[in-house]
């Protein structure tokens, strides 16, 4: 365990000066961003004031509600003070809506509808790619097309096609809406069942595309194990392949872990496409319109949570890996 | 084994998660009251008294009544509706295309609440929630009563209005609407400096109760006695909405009378007039939930209550999937641009159709206009700015951008007024058809440069003004389909006749803060830039004239009126001031007349289309009997989709299709 | 080096992707040499017209000679057009709500129904449960087939320039057909035109041109930019890889989409030229390189040739050079292949969502699919502004990873199938 102590001080040192910069970046590129999010407010608010005195008055009220009249350095220890506190200020494109508000309403469907998606689409992708690696033959030909293909295809053409064949034209899914148009949302099997139906073809076209990359990148790994020595070795000793493919795998899985803390880390903002094209609630098109629309702190509360669940996700996967595979921390330690 | 455990693990999540999101249920709570009831029981006695007088009985009858008070405490069990959990598809209308984003608040003072199904004031006020005394029917022009009681009359100098409220009028708490709600609702208007308050402030002096159903508004006066604007004045009352005085005090008491937070202030509570009232508001969708008490089912108002029993706006994230939900039949009433959507019923057969059954499918009633800045090199010449003008080709714009949703420049030749019959006859056509050009003549425009002395004197394809090349940006906010295509046109124009222009489009956050700060010439690459005009009106077609060519908005800092290319004229001023104090309708045609002229020779600005107030589409798989051209309705129901101004009689119309 | 390139060209998956690849950049260089027309030319007034064969109809009448065939299906076929079966229902259906008997109505007898019609069409007449979207689709069927049992011939005629009277200038018959070889005027629109009126085959092939330009710039820069910080931060190690790694992991935590939208919208329209946006996408994805360039460059760092190269004193510019990166070539050119993929990919999902290069200057396979998308094509049945273009973004990235992964399979021989 000697060694395990300074990789982990190591790490832990790196990820906290990467969580102070992320934040500084965070706060700082939205408001980089042309165009003044207060006069647009403003502009709203004063439409049909036809003395510039109020319109100025106006401006200065929400300039010193919003605080963007202080300077930047300012403004980042109130924003620094405030976000410790749990305050998020107020939503800019939103207003008077609290950003916390805004987000904490669209957080869980992004959260249900990416969370999921991920893990089926890595498990059945890493599964079918083991297997293609395992059996060879007519399985792996025709998976691998398939797969190089589904990973190819851009998001939105997923979507579009699965709305368009399965939503429009058969009919067999509904095309928009986290819940059935006519529901109230409430604890009734009903509206879950409507949640469920709904849910189906955002789902589909995350998980098929993450399927494909994942094949193909476990399919390469397992072969890679597959042709190692020590199977070899074993296969030779007479050990039943059943046991031998577990350690197999198990060492093939390693990269791909990394790869899916990278996903859930990146999962916030990540069904942007989905959202859109089947007008599902979430938090990705909520970034989208406040980019849009100039919102910085709506901006930066965001950014802020999935830098944060990157940093954490990651972080937590390169200690596990320290425990899984001393090689690792070894070459670590080596500098 | 591992995937087994994942599995199970995912699982949990995903249903934990839904069950989570769910949190917004409901908890119906039935409250028991104790009602006292106060019986009063009259008990006639007559009480017979004989008096000997003189030999004769004169018998006295005396009745006494005896009042006897009982008092009864009674308890009643409120019959409690369970909060439906589905909307019944047979009594929810459902609507698009109004509603872009969550409600932020309840709020009628504010500007701010995103409320696109309760709270919009102006013209043709939306009235579901909240009322106006008149509604305005673009159709025909008029002013009809709603929570007033008869037309409303001027006083003989012009400088007053007055009229009654109907004794039927009532709020969502019992209390009748008063003239003094009409009075404090101005008056909270003005002292907070709200957009209502600060707009009209200069044309209204006050609005007052002369009794408990009177309201008389008077008008401010110029120095000749006369009213400073009476068309303003006069369509105060169906623009604006009453609000209940208790409640403003209410309010003016928990924000302590600061304005921004009377005017931020989230307003649950907020005691309404009108039919329908909040029952459910997410990100997802709005609802509205009619109220059986309503008052406008007396007989002095519409006799009835509105037929649907749910109005719920599901809140798409784009026109694309507004849409699809129009054409599957989960939306009955549609606000949208739908972009070729004839195809839905001539070849999908689907129940879709518009106000009109072929093109431009609805009526158009605003001048989507490109404005020159004049400051440009080259565009404060008029060659230079008519042959632009001339070049574009109108029926590409309208055929492809706004796939035939507008009638032609053909049917309707350009002007300051919009299609309608009501507009089109206020000028002398006659006198300006010389002036009004069709479009497409990139020979006359090619002329006209060339006469002009405009001319490529260094052979580089371009044609030069001053030395300098003249090349120009057209622009609009980016996103806005039918706009960016129309602004792709006139673009392409320009290369025909020798003017290089190019497009941009910038962020509508972005644009609209540039374009409305009047109080400094107009940066680069805002040389040909889009926005709209007003619509239909009572105080239209001068109300549109005013807002595009008056030079009043030029020097303000936040300019969302008008004239944004910073145009002026003494000549065209002056003609605006006379308007609103002129009666003499022969007198109006003359000087609207003079402004078309004004405007086709100078040209500021030219229209690119026509567009309709408001979109209005309709799929009748479950609701019928929406307003259509000739369906006979007298007054006629205009196509504001059911909600604004007169069109609100429609939801007294519609019917269910099976019936 | 033949070798190796020996092999590749000799791995089938790398050979199909490949020759993939090269059609579609040889169509993409060869199609406007022949169809000269600017892919931006609206030539349309309406939008999302068919794919088919465009003829003109006034030549048809004016210049081109008329035979005359006589064909005994062309009436009937003439009338199928304007009533199909549907229609002939419909008919029934409405003249019975009218209150003529079923019986007497028979939807196969076209004269007899079609005068039933017209002695009873009344459009101003009430029927229960009628919706207004019927009652038009009754007026269209009405006026649409008024006289199509005529067998006379249509009248051409002219305004005489002097009088502006009509006078007749010639009649077509019925039985007059032109041969489409002597129409001057034909446009085959393979693809039909989008919603501005454009072609969109030629636009397609313009649009491929220019994502693909864009791919190659995206890629090679975050290529050169990942292999040179993975060099330095592999080899040098120490405080160099440190920083190396920190920016990276800064730009992987901080979500790599959400700073591509920052940048984009903070450059601003004007100067979002597809350049810019190619340049602005390659120095947002180099990251993943970088690491795997830097791990790769580990593992080679303790090799005896490098070794001996420190040993014999060269400099660490040209050990680097002339030790590791031929070995790392290879993974390279992998890398380069997979940017240049995501490099497209990039440019398509910022453009729908409306934050890619300029619509007027160049037409990017992404901004046609936001078009088409914002004007709904594909919902209005008019796939062809769509999916064509799916089908193209599918098919380059297709071939670019088929090609990467036959490479894969020649590089790492124990992945060969």
């Amino acid at each position: 365990m000697k060694g395990y102590r300074k990789y982990f001080l190591n790490k832990l040192g790196w990820f906290s000066v990467t969580l102070v910069a992320a934040f500084l970046l965070n706060f700082i590129l939205p408001r980089l961003m042309p165009g003044d999010p207060v006069a647009a407010i403003v502009a709203r608010l004063a439409q049909g004031m036809s003395d510039a005195t109020g319109v100025q008055a106006i401006y200065q009220q929400y300039s010193d509600l919003f605080g963007t009249n202080k300077p930047m350095h300012e403004q980042f220890f109130l924003y620094v003070r405030n976000v410790a506190r749990g305050d998020f200020g107020f939503s800019f494109s939103q207003y008077p809506r609290t950003v916390a508000d805004v987000i904490a309403s669209s957080i869980w469907w992004t959260l249900i509808l990416q969370l999921p998606a991920i893990l089926v689409g890595w498990l059945i992708g890493n599964f079918l790619g083991a297997l293609a690696a395992y059996r060879k033959g007519i399985f792996d030909k025709i998976l691998m097309p398939f797969s190089i293909f589904a990973s190819g295809l851009p998001a939105f053409g997923m979507a579009i096609v699965l709305l368009v064949v399965l939503g429009v034209n058969l009919g067999w899914f509904p095309t928009s809406g986290g819940y059935g148009f006519d529901m109230i949302p409430n604890r009734s099997w009903d509206f879950l069942w409507s949640a469920f139906v709904h849910y189906q073809l955002p789902f589909w076209s995350i998980v098929l595309i993450i399927i494909g990359g994942q094949a193909i990148g476990m399919r390469s790994m397992a072969i890679y194990e597959l042709n190692a020595d020590y199977v070899k070795y074993a296969r030779f000793m007479g050990i039943k392949d059943r046991k031998i493919l577990r350690y197999v795998f198990r060492n093939a899985m390693l990269p791909q872990i990394t790869g899916l803390a990278l996903s859930i880390g990146t999962m916030v903002g990540g069904a942007l496409v989905a959202e859109t094209i089947f007008s599902y609630p979430g938090l990705g098109s909520t970034i989208l319109t406040a980019v849009k629309g100039g919102d910085y702190p709506l901006i930066s509360a965001t950014a802020l949570i999935i830098t944060l669940m990157v940093l954490i996700t990651t972080f937590i996967i390169e200690m596990l890996y320290g425990f899984i595979d001393p090689r690792i921390k070894a070459a670590q330690s080596e500098d | 084994m591992l995937s087994k455990k994942w599995a199970w693990f995912a699982l949990i999540v995903f249903v934990g998660s839904i069950l989570l999101s769910a949190c917004e249920g409901e908890t119906v709570e039935v409250e028991v009251t104790t009602v006292v009831k106060e019986t009063v029981i009259e008990k006639e006695t007559v009480i017979e008294k004989e008096t000997v007088i003189e030999k004769e009985t004169v018998i006295e009858k005396e009745t006494v009544i005896e009042k006897e008070t009982v008092i009864e405490v009674v308890e009643v069990t409120p019959v409690v509706e369970e909060d439906p959990t589905t909307l019944p598809r047979d009594e929810t209308m459902y609507f698009n295309g109004l509603q872009w984003g969550s409600v932020s608040c309840w709020n009628p003072y504010s500007q701010n609440c995103n409320n696109a199904m309760a709270i919009v004031q102006g013209a043709n006020a939306r009235v579901p929630m909240f009322e106006s005394p008149y509604l305005y029917n673009m159709l025909d022009g008029q002013q009809y009563p709603l929570l007033a009681d008869g037309p409303y009359e001027w006083n003989d100098a012009h400088t007053e209005i007055t009229f009654k409220l109907k004794a039927a009028a009532k709020w969502s708490d019992g209390t009748p609407v008063t003239a003094e709600d009409v009075a404090y609702t101005w008056a909270s208007h003005v002292k907070y400096n709200t957009g209502v308050g600060s707009g009209n402030a200069a044309y209204i002096d006050a609005i007052e109760a002369v009794d408990d159903l009177t309201v008389v508004i008077k008008a401010k006066l110029n120095d000749e006695g006369q009213a400073v604007n009476p068309l303003i004045v006069g369509s105060y009352a169906s623009s604006n909405y009453v609000l209940q005085k208790a409640w403003t005090q209410a309010l003016e008491e928990r924000t302590g009378e600061d304005a921004t937070e009377f005017m931020a202030d989230t307003a649950e509570d907020v005691v309404y007039s009108g039919p329908y009232h909040q029952f459910f508001a997410d990100d997802q969708k709005v609802v509205l939930v009619r109220d059986d008490n309503y008052w406008g089912q007396d007989a002095s108002m519409w006799g009835e209550l509105p037929t649907p029993k749910y109005l719920a706006h599901t809140i798409f994230k784009d026109n694309v999937a507004g849409s699809i939900a129009l054409a599957q039949g989960e939306v009955d009433v549609s606000q949208q641009f739908n972009s070729d959507i004839q195809v839905l019923w001539l070849n999908y057969g689907l129940p879709v159709s518009t106000y009109l059954p072929e093109a431009p499918y609805g009526i158009g009633a605003s001048l989507p206009t490109a404005f020159y800045n004049l400051n440009s090199n080259g565009l404060d010449q008029v060659a230079v700015r008519k042959a632009i003008a001339m070049a574009v080709d109108y029926p590409t714009i309208i055929a492809n951008a706004m796939t035939n949703q507008s009638a032609t420049f053909d049917q309707v030749p350009r002007s300051l007024m919009n299609p309608t019959p009501g507009e089109q006859a206020m000028y002398d056509h006659d006198a300006v058809a010389d002036l009004q050009w069709a479009g497409n003549d990139i020979e006359g425009a090619k002329a006209l440069l060339d006469a002009a002395g405009i001319v490529d004197s260094d052979g580089d394809g371009w044609r030069e003004y001053n030395g300098e090349k003249l090349s120009y940006i057209a622009t609009c906010p980016n996103g806005w389909s039918d706009w960016q295509a129309a602004i792709e046109v006139v673009a392409a124009a320009g290369k025909e006749i020798g003017i290089d222009i190019t497009t941009n489009f910038p962020e509508w956050a972005v644009y609209q803060t540039i374009v409305t700060k009047s109080d400094a010439p107009l940066p680069e690459g805002y040389d040909i830039f889009m926005m709209w005009s007003n619509g239909a009106g009572p105080t239209e077609p001068w109300g549109r004239i005013r807002n595009m060519l008056s030079s009043e908005w030029v020097g303000m800092a936040s300019n969302w009126n008008g004239n944004w290319g910073q145009y002026s004229n003494p000549d065209v001023d002056a003609l605006i001031q006379a308007i609103p104090n002129e009666s003499d309708p022969d007198a109006l045609k003359e000087i609207y007349t003079e402004l078309v002229r004004i405007y086709l020779s100078d040209i500021p600005s030219f229209t690119l289309m026509y567009r309709p107030d408001l979109f209005h589409a309709v799929n009748e798989s479950v609701w019928t009997n929406f307003p259509h051209q000739d369906d006979g309705t007298d007054p006629p129901v205009p196509p504001m989709v059911c909600v604004d101004g007169w069109s609100i009689a429609c939801l007294y119309n519609v019917t269910l299709v099976s019936q | 080096m033949k070798h190796t390139l020996q092999q590749v060209f000799r791995s089938g998956k790398f050979v199909v992707g490949f020759s993939i690849f090269v059609a579609i950049l040889l169509i993409v260089i060869i199609y406007p040499l022949i169809i000269t027309d600017s892919p931006l030319e609206i030539i349309a007034q309406g939008t999302f017209f068919p794919p088919g064969i465009y003829v003109n109809a006034y030549d048809s009448i004016d210049s081109a000679t008329h035979y005359t065939l006589k064909l005994d299906d062309a009436a009937a076929k003439r009338i199928a057009s304007k009533l199909n079966e549907d229609d002939r229902l419909a008919m029934q259906e409405w003249l019975v709500a009218s209150g003529i008997p079923e019986n007497e109505i028979d939807t196969a007898d076209t004269p007899k129904l079609l005068d039933q019609w017209e002695n009873n069409f009344d459009p101003k007449k009430k029927i229960d449960g009628m919706t207004n979207a019927k009652r038009n689709y009754y007026i269209r069927l009405d006026a649409s087939v008024d006289g199509i049992l005529s067998t006379e011939g249509a009248i051409i005629a002219a305004k005489n320039p002097d009088t502006g009277a009509l006078e007749e200038k010639g009649i077509i018959e019925q039985s007059d057909y032109v041969n489409v070889r002597e129409v001057p005027n034909i446009r085959v629109l393979l693809l039909g035109t989008d919603n501005f009126g454009r072609d969109v085959l030629t636009e397609l092939v313009s649009a491929t041109g220019v994502s693909l330009q864009i791919g190659f710039v995206a890629g090679i820069v975050a290529t050169l930019i990942g292999l040179t910080l993975g060099l330095l931060a592999g080899y040098v190690g120490g405080l160099v890889d440190d920083a190396t790694m920190f920016v990276a992991n800064l730009f992987t935590v901080i979500p790599s989409f959400v700073l591509l939208v920052l940048i984009s919208f903070s450059i601003g329209q004007e100067k979002r030229g597809a350049t810019t946006i190619a340049v602005v996408i390659g120095l947002t994805s180099w990251v993943w390189t970088a690491r795997a360039v830097r791990s790769q460059v580990l593992s080679l760092r303790h090799r005896d040739h490098v070794n001996l190269s420190k040993l014999s004193g060269h400099s660490i510019v040209h050990i680097i050079l002339t030790d590791i990166l031929p070995y790392i070539a290879s993974y390279v050119v992998m890398a380069l292949i997979l940017q240049i993929s995501s490099g497209i990919l990039t440019e398509a999902g910022l453009s729908i969502l409306g934050l890619g290069p300029k619509t007027t200057e160049v037409p990017t396979l992404g901004l046609m699919m936001n078009w088409a998308m914002i004007y709904q094509s594909h919902i209005l049945g008019k796939w062809w502004a769509l999916f064509p273009v799916i089908f193209t973004i599918a098919l380059i990235s297709f071939s670019l990873n088929l090609m990467n992964t036959g490479l894969d399979q020649v590089f790492n021989p124990t992945i060969r199938d």
